[in-house]
């Protein structure tokens, strides 16, 4: 398997945050005795060489399917969660090793918003106290005359409430002493807001921070967050599955797929014009609220694969409606397809008497192979060119052989083509389509 | 519900949707006062004996939860769920059970070696068809499917609606769909109801909600939706009511901005204002 490689890019001055090749990879638990027969140490490709800029003052989308990274892009960027490889730069400083008091210092500069407010706030806590509680903790970095001194008390329960009132928590005076129990969904997420805010951070990460609100409270908080980019000249990283609110709230958008950005670009020319198949799939499923406009869609096939063995070349190919031979077929795309195949009787007929069952085959790289054995040897290898014909057009063209060797039937791949960023008009793609 | 119809019933978090679907099972706990008729097929089914609701449930009318793993056995294989359902309405053989439940995954597009693997071998768009083929596995006449997608990734929700759309015609069944997105109910319903704060406030086609909805909860919710074309964010003030206590008269009346001194002493009757185009609102003729 290739690994893709990386544009390299300019860096423009005023950019607040930038991901270098960023690589986060998760170990896989195994039991004691599978550990020690593994050849190599399996792992969640979680992000898989990510590099991005967000210029300040700027929101910019980071949209995808769940697991496909977004979420630890977004840790990775706060340092929650520590890189594999790669560089992570804040205001042009590195702080991808950051520790200690630094790490600390930096929390103040940039501040993370999660999917569910409830969860996010201390339920024993209340409101005020659990907004102000940031302040406590980084006290000493609000002088040291304040600090500890019952002053200190007094200056962070009224910037509490000016804070409060600021995201509308209102009647903020009342709603202080509350807990999180007694507040609505859209409240919640007011005071995990307002708790972000309190430190007057320069970038914002948002995981999902509206998804879990109803509709009909959801454009309040989107609305929230404008306001508060205009006024504190805020900066977002702005994470979600849903296209269509990024599209409203949105500078620029990133589309994520197992681990890869494979488009990024203006969010306007992106929504006007997708370049990538995936980019193009996520736009089309989202329904349109027209029963008028009701339209035949072309669905991408199965679900998002395995990320502790991505497919080779590019990630999206088994899935793509628009792959091409060169994309990075390899063995299990072939054993996949023959376990689809045999699953329809009406189709497979004798199929699986000749060609074995499938848990016969084995896939290792670019070649998927019969061991077990069958009756005719020759007569498996005619048989699978006859399945062949039926399988998608980019995948027997990516072919090398059907052959027989000792007892053994084996279907062989092309190497794949070398992916690329490429640039397409404003935007970057990594697309074959486009190279 | 008419026969061969998809009837989505939408609303926002506690307005009481879930609470429909489970009424209709009978599967509400243990306790819970109900008042009022179930008819379907001209029965009642607030008068039915525990043993005779335990017919019915599966084999006429069947649900799909949103959550496909949690309502999966992880301790039972895909094959025995099958036959436990099967033969806890049918008296068949084991392997005539097992037969049915291939040709029902099959019909998923689910290999049928996998019928002894465990629910977690599969993934979640996997296992919601395999709990599509469960519910439908007795066919049923009606099949009630809680919010089916909505822990599913977009694309995966796209090929659930898509199934679903099939298989109601296939089977020619009726099908209740239960969402907070009114996007897919644009997108797959024939009628819909709205359901605010425990009360139905508009009943009408499909093309009638959308295009002219009489209450203004159903505006405002139609107002709120934020899809490709939205240039503009819309929102309802205030929030859901407390259902312990709930406002006098109108339910909606606190965030109505049309509300009158009427709305907050009298509950709305539900009128059809239109041919088939119900609604509860002292106003609606305003908006007609």
């Amino acid at each position: 398997m290739s690994a893709p490689v990386v544009a390299v890019q300019g860096e423009p001055a005023n950019e607040l945050l930038r991901l270098d090749n960023l690589k986060v990879h998760f170990p896989v638990k195994l039991p004691f005795i599978q550990r020690l027969l593994q050849r190599e140490e399996a792992v969640v490709h979680a992000v898989d060489g990510v590099s991005f800029g967000i210029r300040a003052g700027e929101i910019l989308g980071l949209v995808g399917e769940s697991g496909c990274g977004k979420s630890t892009v977004g840790r990775s960027c706060v340092r929650l969660i520590k890189p594999t490889s790669g560089r992570i730069f804040f205001a042009g400083q590195n702080i991808t090793k950051l520790g200690g008091e630094n790490l600390r210092a930096l929390r103040r500069r940039i501040q993370i918003i999660f999917q569910d407010p409830h969860a996010s706030l201390t339920p024993a806590m209340t409101i005020g106290r659990g907004i102000g509680h940031p302040l406590w903790i980084h006290r000493s970095a609000f002088g040291p005359q304040k600090s500890g001194s019952e002053a200190f008390g007094q200056w962070v329960r009224q910037r509490v409430l000016n804070t409060m009132r600021e995201v509308g928590l209102t009647p903020e005076e009342q709603l202080y002493d509350k807990f999180p129990g007694d507040l609505s969904g859209g409240q919640k997420q007011r005071a995990v807001i307002a708790r972000a805010l309190i430190l007057e951070p320069n970038l914002l990460v948002v995981d999902e921070g509206v998804s879990m609100l109803d509709m009909s409270i959801r454009a309040k908080v989107l609305e929230l967050m404008l306001d508060l980019k205009r006024r504190h000249g805020l900066t977002y990283l702005f994470i979600t599955h849903d296209l269509a609110t990024a599209k409203f709230i949105c500078d620029r958008i990133a589309i994520m797929y197992m681990g890869r950005i494979v488009e990024i670009g203006p969010a306007r020319e992106i929504y006007a014009d997708p370049k990538h198949p995936y980019t193009k799939a996520l736009l089309q499923v989202i329904p349109i609220p027209d029963p008028d406009k009701r339209k035949e869609k072309v669905l991408p096939r199965g679900e998002v694969p395995d990320a502790v063995h991505p497919p080779a070349g590019c990630r999206f190919h088994p899935r793509c409606p628009a792959v091409l031979a060169t994309c990075g077929w390899e063995g299990r795309d072939f054993v996949d397809f023959l376990d689809e195949h045999l699953s329809d009787p009406k189709r497979a007929g004798d199929d699986e008497s000749i060609v074995g069952p499938i848990e016969g085959w084995h896939a290792d790289g670019l070649v998927a192979s019969l061991e077990a054995k069958p009756m005719s040897v020759e007569k498996a290898v005619e048989r699978v060119e006859t399945i062949l014909a039926e399988a998608p057009v980019a995948m027997t063209q990516a072919i090398e052989s059907v052959s027989a060797q000792k007892r053994t039937v084996m279907v062989r791949f092309h190497p794949p083509n070398q992916l690329r960023q490429t640039q397409v008009q404003d935007r970057l793609v990594e697309c074959l389509l486009y190279q | 519900m008419r026969k061969g119809e998809t009837l989505g019933v939408v609303g926002e978090t506690g307005c009481g949707k879930s609470t429909l679907g489970k009424a209709i099972l009978g599967i509400l706990p243990v306790g819970t006062q109900v008042e009022g008729k179930i008819l379907f097929r001209g029965r009642d089914l607030t008068m039915l004996t525990n043993q005779m609701y335990r017919r019915l449930r599966g084999e006429e009318i069947a649900l799909i939860f949103q959550d496909p793993m949690t309502r999966l056995n992880p301790l039972m294989t895909v094959q025995d769920h099958f036959i436990e359902e099967i033969q806890a309405h049918e008296p068949v053989s084991s392997t005539e059970a097992r037969t049915r439940a291939r040709e029902a995954l099959i019909s998923m597009g689910i290999h049928e070696a996998r019928i002894r693997n465990y629910p977690h071998e599969f993934s979640g768009g996997m296992r919601q068809r395999i709990m599509i083929a469960l519910a439908l596995v007795l066919k049923p006449s009606l099949l009630i499917a809680d919010e089916p997608t909505t822990s599913l990734d977009v694309i995966v929700e796209a090929q659930i609606l898509e199934i679903l759309q099939d298989l109601k015609q296939a089977y020619s069944m009726s099908l209740l769909l239960i969402t907070h997105n009114l996007g897919i109910v644009a997108e797959v319903c024939d009628r819909v109801a709205v359901l605010y704060a425990g009360k139905l406030v508009e009943l009408g086609s499909v093309r009638d909600i959308f295009h002219k909805p009489l209450h203004p909860y159903t505006q405002g919710l139609l107002s709120s939706i934020i899809h490709l074309e939205t240039k503009e964010l819309h929102s309802i003030e205030g929030s859901p009511p407390d259902l312990i206590a709930p406002p006098s008269g109108c339910r909606f009346h606190p965030r109505c901005s049309f509300a009158q001194s009427i709305c907050m002493e009298k509950v709305p009757p539900l009128v059809e204002f239109e041919p088939g185009h119900f609604a509860a609102c002292h106003f609606g003729d305003k908006f007609l």
